[in-house]
């Protein structure tokens, strides 16, 4: 009863008082600032604490059930400037046999484990989605550590290009990386292992935005970014998110996203001329110390095909590429098994057919550079092995 | 590391659980201050060498100007701080900007000058710390305080972590005290402290960064044309965003230096609700201010030595104030602004002296200097003045081709929180948050405090810098 008569009187007290303002440095010109003030409100802070976490958790619970729910994924440890630098920093310690640098074609295109079930050889994986390769290709041709070789997989609309595209500090991360940021990868990678739901595309603001389907003419909205259309595992084996196959609302945003690429003009000769000479020079060097190359274009379909048609077609970009370089390519409409994959939304292989292109690409690469076979590899995969069934979308 | 990262958590944590052991006073305040030098490297581990630079000088400078016997030797140990202090601020924040004036001043004689290139890194927090390290020295040379003691003390003073990088920039006189006694922070001061931190971060990693950012990004760094209404929303996003991200850290910092029992002062006090410019500099980085009044306005001259050299005194202050947010003519002109507004005001005031507004006129009053205020944000955000004419323009209607930029989400988001937050600052204009929270029942802010964190934890920000690290 007198503690709660005490209590009553000083919060009574505080009321009185601390609705007043507080001074501060302002209102005390040209003398020694004393030590602040910094009281702490008469509450039940224990019991509001404990509240806090409480609701905290259970929230939280219920917010992590939600996201798995829409098919995110504990073991997803989503891309970004830090995982790419730390695979990048592979190659300094030398000795990597294989690495592939491109964007997202090759990035979700290549199963890892296949790879290495067929020729013995895990490539580091240095593709990176949105992003032109060539800069990359630069990157790792300068680096006199890496004698392997490099697989350059390209998009053409994304080669023959001057902007790096989205991950474009990828390289500053891989040149300085602060303590904190490793610390900070090191911790999310450990988190995302168990968590769902910690996906940039699925913040709270994110969700918010994308309420918003272009209520006003004119602006680019919510609607026009780019989503979430992968996802990412160890090592950076990644690969088309599942959803795409079976969402029609995400997988037709993502057709319209690609879309945009229809507001692109024709590549000039002279951006060609330039991307031409910056291979030609990269190759050169990488080959000068020991490196091997060789290029992939992987397949796309649907109205992706007459777009890169338009902007970039074959003999202008990829025919004159490989006669400057010399390096030996691998299309995807060459080989009857890739064109006939299952891209769900016309750009990117489905999980099960990146396997399958994986594995047609590499016994190409096989006869065209030092890599080899396995002598007991596994047998050829066709794209009737990555079929899809049940409700899936058509391209 | 930034406070919005996961990094930080796991640092705190460890933080709180050594400070908190039963060690000595002195072991405990070692382990801050070794904290405090992991926590500035953890961005860049050689820089710790210019915090040890500004910790000898002051040091030194501050301990001889008592012993000297003459007002000369005084004043050159004081002088000794000040130059030392702002040479390193001068040159790795303003090097390469006076190295192109410099290019561009000869270009305007003919002369063609190619500076070398320099590539100078600006070290994070130099702006602050650099400050706090000389009102130590200028507060013993202008006998407003007495040097400490003990080293240890203030090394801490200058180092420790919740104010190092982006303040609340404190005087010696508010936080060595506070290492002179043992203390440790009583259960309702942790958890008091931990709710500051999650108001905090919920302004900068929800408000500022989730909600805040893009739509001035939009308007600020894209290419369209603007009209009025996206000039005006795009800046309000800005104005919302810059309170949120600086008001955030230093509610965080103010948070997370009561968990460890220390006080720290207030920066912010609801700006967006000042009547006239001489209110908004009271309310707004009122540590940056009241040091710039003390240490700049007050030795120019301040208000007595006539009206002139009071309006000098007064755009010289806000001239460099604005220089010290960046090394660009942008922040120069926006620091000249708010000059001029302050000069204005002092006139208006002369002149209509015995003027006392009635409620509407002063809220009234209060809009045009949040309108005016928003006026100056242009020339703050925009990284060239070609940018900050056409978005100024814009808000004018004078963009004959203006083009729609924010979609409707960005319009309606902006809206709702940028008047949410003008709302707020005026119903606590005359308030503390601490009287708020007296007066609001434990289950409310109980729903309150746990929403915000949980924004926060879903949210998930990136872990991007808080805007006043640049400075």
């Amino acid at each position: 009863m007198a503690s709660t008569e005490a209590s009553t009187a000083a919060i009574a007290v505080q009321r009185r008082t601390a609705s007043y303002e507080r001074l501060t440095a302002a209102d005390r010109p040209g003398v020694a600032q004393p030590v602040p003030e910094r009281p702490v409100p008469v509450k039940p802070w224990g019991a509001m604490m404990l509240a806090v976490v409480v609701l905290v958790v259970l929230a939280t619970a219920i917010w992590e059930w939600r996201m798995r729910s829409l098919e995110l994924a504990a073991g997803d440890l989503r891309d970004g400037p830090s995982f790419w630098a730390e695979q990048r920093r592979r190659l300094d310690a030398g000795d990597v046999q294989v690495a592939i640098v491109g964007d997202s074609r090759i990035l979700f295109d290549t199963d890892l484990d296949r790879f290495q079930a067929l020729t013995g050889v895990r490539p580091v994986q240095l593709a990176l989605p949105g992003t032109n390769g060539l800069p990359f290709l630069e990157n790792v041709a300068a680096d006199p550590d890496f004698k392997g070789l490099l697989v350059v997989g390209l998009a053409d609309m994304s080669y023959f290009r001057r902007e790096i595209g989205l991950m474009a500090d990828a390289l500053d991360r891989y040149e300085y990386e602060s303590p904190a940021q490793r610390s900070s990868f090191v911790l999310h990678r450990a988190l995302s292992r168990e968590l769902a739901f910690l996906d940039e595309n699925y913040r709270l603001s994110r969700l918010v935005q994308r309420l918003d389907r272009g209520a006003r003419a004119g602006t680019a909205g919510p609607y026009d970014s780019p989503w979430k259309v992968a996802t990412t595992g160890e090592d950076r084996q990644t690969a088309l998110w599942r959803r795409l196959e079976t969402d029609r609302y995400l997988n037709d945003h993502a057709r319209h996203f690609w879309a945009r690429g229809n507001q692109r003009p024709p590549v000039d000769d002279g951006l060609i001329a330039e991307i031409l000479e910056r291979s030609i020079k990269a190759v050169a060097q990488l080959r000068a110390h020991g490196g091997e190359i060789a290029y992939v274009r992987p397949p796309s379909a649907g109205f992706y095909v007459a777009l890169e048609k338009r902007v970039i077609a074959r003999e202008r970009g990829w025919e004159p590429l490989l006669a400057a370089t010399g390096a030996p390519g691998i299309h995807g409409s060459d080989d009857p098994v890739t064109r006939s994959l299952y891209l769900p939304e016309i750009s990117h292989a489905s999980r099960a057919c990146s396997t399958v292109y994986t594995d047609a690409y590499v016994r190409s690469l096989v006869k065209v550079t030092r890599l080899r076979l396995l002598p007991g590899a596994p047998p050829p995969l066709t794209p009737a092995d990555c079929a899809p069934t049940g409700d899936y979308i058509p391209m | 590391m930034v406070f919005n990262s996961l990094t930080f958590v796991v640092f705190f944590a460890i933080v709180l659980v050594l400070f908190t052991l039963p060690l000595a006073w002195a072991t405990r305040k070692i382990i801050l201050l070794v904290a405090s030098y992991l926590f500035y490297a953890a961005w860049n581990p050689p820089f710790i060498i210019l915090l040890w630079v500004s910790t000898v000088v002051d040091w030194w400078a501050a301990n001889r100007i008592p012993l000297a016997r003459t007002q000369a030797r005084r004043r050159a140990w004081m002088a000794t701080s000040v130059v030392a202090n702002l040479g390193m601020l001068g040159w790795f924040k303003y090097g390469e900007f006076f190295l192109h004036n410099f290019q561009a001043l000869a270009a305007g004689f003919g002369i063609q000058y190619q500076p070398p290139d320099f590539d100078i890194v600006l070290p994070v927090g130099i702006s602050f710390y650099t400050f706090a390290t000389m009102s130590y020295t200028l507060d013993v040379y202008l006998g407003r305080s007495q040097p400490t003691r003990s080293v240890l003390d203030f090394s801490l003073f200058v180092t420790f972590f919740p104010h190092l990088v982006a303040g609340p920039i404190m005087r010696p006189t508010e936080l060595v005290p506070q290492f002179q006694e043992p203390r440790r922070p009583t259960l309702d001061q942790l958890r008091f402290g931990l709710a500051l931190m999650t108001l905090g971060l919920f302004q900068k990693v929800v408000l500022a960064d989730g909600f805040l950012a893009e739509p001035a990004e939009l308007l600020f760094d894209g290419t369209k044309v603007p009209g009025a209404l996206d000039a005006w929303i795009g800046t309000l996003a800005f104005s919302g965003q810059i309170f949120c991200d600086f008001a955030g850290y230093s509610t965080t910092a103010i948070g997370a230096a009561l968990c460890l029992g220390f006080k720290m002062p207030d920066n912010f006090r609801f700006p967006y609700a000042a009547v006239g410019f001489s209110d908004f500099w009271r309310r707004w980085h009122i540590t940056l201010s009241s040091w710039l009044r003390d240490y700049l306005y007050i030795p120019l001259g301040g208000n007595r030595h006539g009206e002139s050299r009071t309006y000098f005194a007064l755009m010289m202050t806000m001239l460099l104030g604005g220089l010290w947010h960046g090394a660009n003519w942008t922040f120069v002109v926006w620091g000249g602004l708010h000059g001029v507004y302050l000069a204005v005001e002092r006139w208006l005031r002369k002149a209509f002296g015995d003027y006392r507004p009635g409620p509407v006129t002063f809220v009234m009053l209060g809009l045009l200097t949040y309108a005016l205020v928003n006026v100056t944000w242009v020339f703050f955000r925009a990284a060239t003045f070609e940018k900050a004419w056409l978005v100024l323009k814009g808000m004018f209607g004078l963009n004959a081709a203006a083009e729609p930029i924010l979609p409707a989400v960005h319009l309606t988001a902006v809206t709702a929180i940028v008047g949410g937050i003008v709302f707020t600052h005026w119903r606590m204009r005359t308030r503390t948050l601490e009287s708020l929270v007296t007066a609001t029942p434990a289950p409310v802010l109980a729903t309150a405090w746990a929403a915000m964190a949980f924004a926060v934890i879903v949210e998930q920000g990136t872990g991007n810098a808080f805007i006043y690290f640049q400075f």
